[in-house]
């Protein structure tokens, strides 16, 4: 240590008393999987979405007033834009880095979202939600609709003109709630879609409401994986039940945190170089009435997108009440998921009769009603993402849409439970040939 | 539960442990071996990020493009991720330890100081009133939007509103050719989102449910633009079939009969506009819509 380092030390130690439990700290074990940097990474792309959304937060202004832009790009120079979608083409255009902070912030919320898509996959697959881990479990399916709400709010800032198809479809959702819809909708949007309120409201969501509740549940997600200790794969001659193995914070786990934090960091600038993302001059900003092909949403919305596409016409009245397809679609699919992905620890732990707590991790093939959870949750999802392009599809191959939708109504319905039956069975007999049975005592 | 100590129910038989460094249990040790090699690795990566530094901040400041200060900064963060591996991997060894899981918590009850007896009502009274107070605070929810009364079940669209077109140009039948389409405004309300209008010369005369009535020079009709399952301007129209297609979730309207939906998730038809001319030949509305307009709600 450089001698200013070691007085610097010297002097809080003397008044904080941090040699002990700097030490505890130090020595935490840390096991060791890649699969276990899932939910680093993403925490890093948070890190690194606060960094680039503050700057791009200094030039960003919530309203859709007409403003005349008069920087150095020609295809916008006197035009009246909305002032939000004008303060992004001057930040884009005619502030030194603005772009490059703008694309690093869209790569990191793509990588955000990705990574924790992934890492309650990771969860999932290997049974690390199992008791004592429910709470923390489930706190990570809040930061999942965090994170989708992130997300859509910062898609929508822009007010471009994809940004004000995904406002207006996020509108009628609400407003398809039976009874209270329209109340709801207004209450959120301020009135009538297209309000000059949502712009302002959902600079607040974006900047201050959702990061805010997010870093409340990161810490509270990582506090309780520090009190109740890591998952860890299994290891010959070790019992994980019983011992924690893998390396200390100190050096080990640092090095591993410090270099992934600056290869994330650098692969996300790198991305933003290579990669035009965040491009809106090609969409132009949101007209009233005009939608152009190819409305997709982000890709982590393409399950709703898909869901809304397929399903069929239904609008009926019943008890005073209208329900359409887009509520089924939008908002009572997307509730029974999100229950499915809550409920799944206590089912297993009842089917299977479990007993105790569980710290080591698991093949999903040993338990045939995890992997058919898996494959019938996840293939849904999936299949109707893929729904959701069905029109460029269409294109592509030359099909007519009618003939796709249908394809993709068939096999969002007929594939998921048919690939459950298919992996249960399949894993059923892999045990069998093993000789062995799902365990209800972690050994 | 601290580190040192098992708890008696789960005294380890066989501990892993080989070794002790001060509180750490090590299993595994493996020193790295002197290696000048590795210092040329940190120093090459060192300089490498010192470069990207200074790329980025002499490229950003001099106007120079993105790709360049943009490469600059990723080269740097990346060189300086490799540094930092390299340095700490030469410099300590590679070590497994293993650590006790917390056993069971000892027994007792949360807090030591435990209440006098008293009667329990009053406990749950202040439960009740902390409650009533605090559903009292949602009241604050009903300033967020004005009350929706009917401002969703009505549109701009008067008796004798002028069809405009988003530059504000009335049309009159003879504007439109066969399988003309036009985008129509109320005047006065250009923009409103809601009342927008798609404008149609069919190729033939349209046939029920068609409200003939509203039907202009034989084959001159006008619908609403918002989707009825999503409020997404319907925005296409394909001529060959007189269909009016929306490309956000694909549904589709036959416009010769009454825009009832073909195919796609809605399951109502466009509100068809009436229509008329005024006494100077210009296209009006002879009312409001007198069907909901938009998507489903209530």
């Amino acid at each position: 240590m450089t001698p200013l380092f070691a007085l610097l030390w010297d002097t809080l130690d003397d008044r904080l008393k941090l040699r002990a439990p700097g030490r505890k700290v130090a020595n935490k074990v840390f096991p060791h999987h890649w699969s276990f940097l899932l939910g680093e990474i993403a925490l890093i792309s948070f890190v690194i979405l606060v960094l680039t959304g503050i700057f791009l937060t200094m030039f960003y202004r919530p309203s859709i007033d007409p403003v005349v832009y008069s920087g150095a790009n020609e295809l916008f120079g006197g035009r009246r834009l909305p002032a939000a979608f004008e303060s992004i083409v001057r930040l884009t255009y005619d502030v030194p880095g603005g772009l490059l902070f703008r694309r690093i912030h869209r790569a990191a919320a793509h990588l955000f979202i990705a990574t924790v898509i992934l890492h309650l996959l990771r969860i999932i697959l290997t049974g690390a939600f199992r008791k004592p881990r429910e709470i923390n479990y489930h706190l990570g399916v809040v930061l999942l609709l965090l994170a989708f709400a992130l997300g859509f709010t910062g898609y929508s800032l822009p007010y471009d003109a994809l940004a004000g198809t995904g406002i207006r479809i996020a509108y009628t959702e609400l407003l398809s709630t039976p009874y209270i819809g329209d109340r709801l909708a207004f209450w959120i949007f301020g009135g009538e879609f297209p309000t000059g309120d949502v712009i302002p409201r959902f600079f607040v969501f974006h900047v201050l409401l959702l990061p805010g509740l997010i870093i409340g549940a990161i810490s509270a997600h990582l506090g309780l994986v520090a009190r109740q200790r890591h998952t860890q794969f299994p290891r010959v001659g070790i019992d994980g039940h019983r011992w924690i193995v893998g390396k200390p914070l100190w050096p080990s786990q640092f090095a591993e945190s410090a270099t992934l934090l600056l290869w994330v960091g650098g692969v996300l600038v790198a991305s933003a170089v290579l990669v035009p993302w965040a491009d809106i001059v090609l969409q132009g900003p949101y007209r009233p009435g005009e939608v152009g092909n190819n409305a997709q949403p982000d890709w982590y919305l393409f399950w709703l997108e898909g869901a809304l596409r397929l399903f069929p016409p239904i609008e009926f009245s019943v008890l005073g009440m209208t329900v359409s397809g887009p509520f089924f679609a939008g908002a009572v699919m997307p509730t029974l998921v999100i229950a499915l992905l809550v409920v799944y620890p206590f089912v297993e732990r009842r089917v299977y009769g479990l007993e105790g707590e569980w710290h080591v991790l698991q093949n999903p093939l040993d338990i045939p009603l995890r992997a058919a959870f898996l494959i019938g949750t996840f293939g849904f999802l999936l299949l109707l993402s893929a729904g959701a392009t069905n029109d460029i599809l269409s294109r592509l191959w030359g099909v007519p849409i009618e003939t796709l939708t249908w394809v993709f109504r068939i096999l969002a319905l007929v594939g998921p439970p048919l690939g459950a039956v298919g992996i249960f069975a399949y894993s059923k007999r892999r045990l069998a040939a093993k000789g062995q049975t799902v365990a209800s005592v972690e050994r | 539960m601290t580190d040192g100590t098992a708890p008696g129910s789960r005294q380890p038989e066989t501990t892993p442990v080989a070794d002790e460094i001060g509180d750490l249990r090590v299993i595994a040790r493996d020193d790295p071996p002197p290696s000048g090699a590795n210092d040329l690795i940190v120093m090459g990566a060192a300089s490498g990020a010192i470069l990207g530094g200074i790329g980025f901040a002499v490229g950003l400041l001099a106007g120079a493009p993105l790709g360049f200060y943009g490469a600059a900064l990723a080269v740097g963060l990346l060189s300086l991720g490799v540094a930092v591996r390299r340095w700490i991997t030469d410099r300590f060894p590679d070590i497994d330890a293993v650590e006790l899981r917390p056993g069971p918590e000892p027994s007792g009850p949360i807090a030591d100081v435990a209440p006098v007896p008293r009667r329990s009502f009053l406990g749950r009274f202040l439960a009740v009133a902390a409650g009533v107070l605090g559903l009292g605070l949602i009241a604050p929810v009903v300033s967020l939007g004005p009350a929706p009364g009917d401002a969703l079940r009505r549109t701009a669209w008067r008796r004798g509103s002028r069809l405009v077109t988003t530059d504000g140009q009335p049309l009159s039948p003879a504007d439109l050719s066969p399988g003309g389409v036009v985008t129509v405004w109320p005047e006065g309300a250009i923009g409103d989102e809601t009342a927008a209008v798609i404008l149609l010369r069919l190729s033939g005369e349209p046939v029920d449910p068609t409200n003939g009535d509203w039907v202009v020079d034989s084959t001159v009709v006008a619908y609403s633009k918002i989707c009825t399952h999503a409020g997404c301007p319907v925005g296409l129209f394909r001529e060959q079939d007189d269909a009016l297609f929306c490309p956000c979730h694909q549904s589709t309207f036959d416009a010769q009969r009454g825009a009832i939906p073909t195919f796609g998730p809605t399951a109502r038809a466009l509100p068809q506009l009436p229509l008329g001319v005024d006494d100077e030949g210009n296209l009006v509305a002879l009312g409001d819509f007198t069907e909901q307009v938009g998507p489903a709600f209530g």
